[in-house]
């Protein structure tokens, strides 16, 4: 049970990358296994995992519940520390939360109710000594503007919807241009229609800028809609099953089947049917 | 009922253009007895005014002033003291005392919590010493005070102290377990610990539970304060308003020892609707901590 490759027969996307785009990757994890303790047992949260996340990549984490892609999220934000293996950011090893690593939670209570969605904005851009004074609030009003919130800038937090809510923690962490911007299920608890405004509105804004992004979702479509390049998980532990790249369209080009389809088959079929043929 | 054979009727689609201008919203103002009643003020003068005549009406009736004298013979008393200064002073003086012992009581709380919550030999500090004295009447520590510091202010300083610092500290500490796990990991996010950690997340996130203490407090010390110089008031050379009490007591003055007591009310409104009630609207309610 040691060798990871007996384990995960690695399959064959039939996407060549093309040679000599060697760029050296943001976030290096590598063989990271976490344990928890409960009071009984020891739970193994994830597996050796392997993953490299690029500049400008929409990386998105996969899995069905219990495959610990929040732990390894937290993992990355430096909250969890790993059994075994290493994160590394910029090659530097994690080692705790920083706001290089700006984290958009799933809950609606990440904005500190008693700033207004501009002090809130900008909070840590002053709190780290990123910027100061009238810059930190240009800067903020900025993001602010980008999420389609100028109106709401000196509102407090809870007289805001759900979405306007997650739309303040996205512009949060933006304005912190940090490294990777880590968003753990930011939509899970929205409504459809928002979830699918919102997914738009994501998309709308690495558009503009290109920022780094981890992704954590059990949503396949959210996935393929949202991810350039989508990690998949098996639970129970999670060990890494596949990674795929997805241009947002779920439209398949080579295989005459959707990408949401394949990865359902991938993660809900224990044998997948060998798809080499060109 | 159901009918294997029942269908719904075809029926026509449409696509309406809906109207943005002119609906203008129906208002219609509320009456005045309405307006009226829905500031919290009025209402709770209206049943104070109710409570004071109860109080003439019962007091009347019984008609022993000895006992239980009316409402206008206490203010009477109430203002006549106030305007030769007697009352003023009184209260003046234990006002003194018992800010001196509430702002100890809450910087002591302050610096108990904030070891609390940094290391756990702290919490665990914090929560015996709190299950071990706040049980414990201040009152029943006043002879121990007067032994170690003497007849003067210090003992009195001191049970206020013992008073104010554990409902506070344990309000406070409650206050900052409760804190939600994301806000907590927000904090970690942007690289906050220790002080600042505490200054900037946990303190204004528990601070519903923090101003819960401070009332606590606030209303303790207020009631040992009393209660000390009722038992030992002379002892300060010049007694404050418990003294006052007592005194009046003990010339049968009865009037004025409810105007003694009046007093003591009329200040806890006072603290209660000005500075507390203020300080909740102006944080808790306007954060959607508190509706």
């Amino acid at each position: 049970m040691t060798d990871k490759s007996a384990m995960n027969p690695i399959i064959d996307s039939g996407i060549t990358i093309p040679a000599g785009e060697k760029a050296s990757p943001i976030l290096d994890v590598s063989g990271v296994t976490i344990q928890y303790k409960t009071t009984s047992f020891i739970v193994t949260a994830t597996y050796r995992i392997d993953f490299q996340v690029y500049t400008a990549d929409r990386f998105v984490i996969l899995g069905p519940s219990g495959c610990g892609k929040s732990t390894l999220l937290k993992a990355v934000g430096g909250y969890v520390r790993p059994t075994e293996g290493e994160l590394r950011l910029k090659g530097r090893a994690i080692d705790r939360p920083g706001p290089d690593r700006m984290m958009v939670f799933q809950e609606f209570d990440q904005l500190l109710p008693w700033k207004t969605v501009k002090q809130n904005v900008m909070f840590p851009l002053t709190s780290s000594g990123k910027l100061l004074g009238k810059a930190a609030e240009e800067q903020a009003m900025h993001y602010i503007d980008k999420v389609n919130l100028s109106q709401f800038a000196d509102s407090y937090p809870h007289t805001l919807s759900g979405g306007m809510k997650q739309r303040v923690a996205i512009a949060r962490g933006m304005a912190m241009e940090p490294d990777i911007l880590l968003m753990d299920e930011p939509f899970a608890s929205l409504d459809a229609l928002t979830r699918q405004k919102m997914q738009e509105e994501l998309l709308r804004l690495w558009d503009e800028t290109h920022f780094t992004v981890l992704f954590v979702t059990h949503s396949i479509p959210e996935a393929v809609r949202i991810g350039s390049r989508i990690l998949l998980l098996s639970p129970h532990p999670g060990q890494v099953k596949a990674e795929l790249n997805s241009d947002g369209t779920d439209w398949a080009i080579r295989e005459a089947r959707m990408l949401s389809e394949r990865i359902h088959d991938i993660l809900f079929t224990d044998v997948v049917e060998e798809s080499d043929h060109d | 009922m159901t009918n294997i054979n029942a269908t719904a009727p075809q029926r026509p689609e449409f696509v309406r253009q809906i109207i943005t201008k002119t609906l203008g919203v129906v208002e219609k103002p509320l009456s005045l007895w309405e307006k009226l009643y829905n500031i919290g003020a009025i209402r709770k003068v209206v049943l104070l005014i109710i409570l004071a005549s109860v109080w003439e009406i019962y007091a009347r009736s019984l008609d022993d002033p000895l006992l239980f004298p009316t409402f206008s013979a206490t203010i009477e008393a109430f203002l006549s003291d106030i305007g030769t200064g007697v009352l003023l002073h009184r209260v003046w003086l234990s006002i003194q005392i018992l800010t001196q012992g509430y702002a100890a009581g809450l910087v002591l709380a302050a610096l108990f919590t904030g070891l609390a919550s940094m290391t756990r030999i702290g919490t665990d500090l914090l929560e015996t010493l709190t299950s071990m004295f706040n049980p414990l009447p201040s009152i029943a520590l006043l002879p121990l005070a007067l032994i170690w510091f003497g007849l003067g202010n210090g003992s009195l300083v001191f049970v206020l102290i013992h008073s104010v610092l554990w409902a506070v500290a344990l309000n406070t500490h409650t206050g900052f377990q409760s804190v939600s796990p994301t806000l907590r990991m927000v904090g970690s996010n942007y690289g906050l610990s220790g002080l600042t950690y505490i200054a900037k997340i946990l303190i204004p996130a528990a601070f519903p539970n923090i101003l819960t203490g401070m009332k606590i407090g606030w209303a303790f010390a207020w009631r040992t304060l009393i209660a000390a110089e009722l038992v030992f008031g002379a002892s300060s050379g010049s007694g404050g308003l418990g003294w006052y009490i007592y005194e009046n007591k003990n010339d049968l003055e009865i009037p004025n020892v409810f105007a003694g007591l009046f007093t003591v009310i009329i200040i806890g409104l006072a603290v209660e609707h000005l500075i507390f009630q203020n300080l909740t609207k102006y944080t808790i309610q306007r954060w959607g901590m508190q509706s």
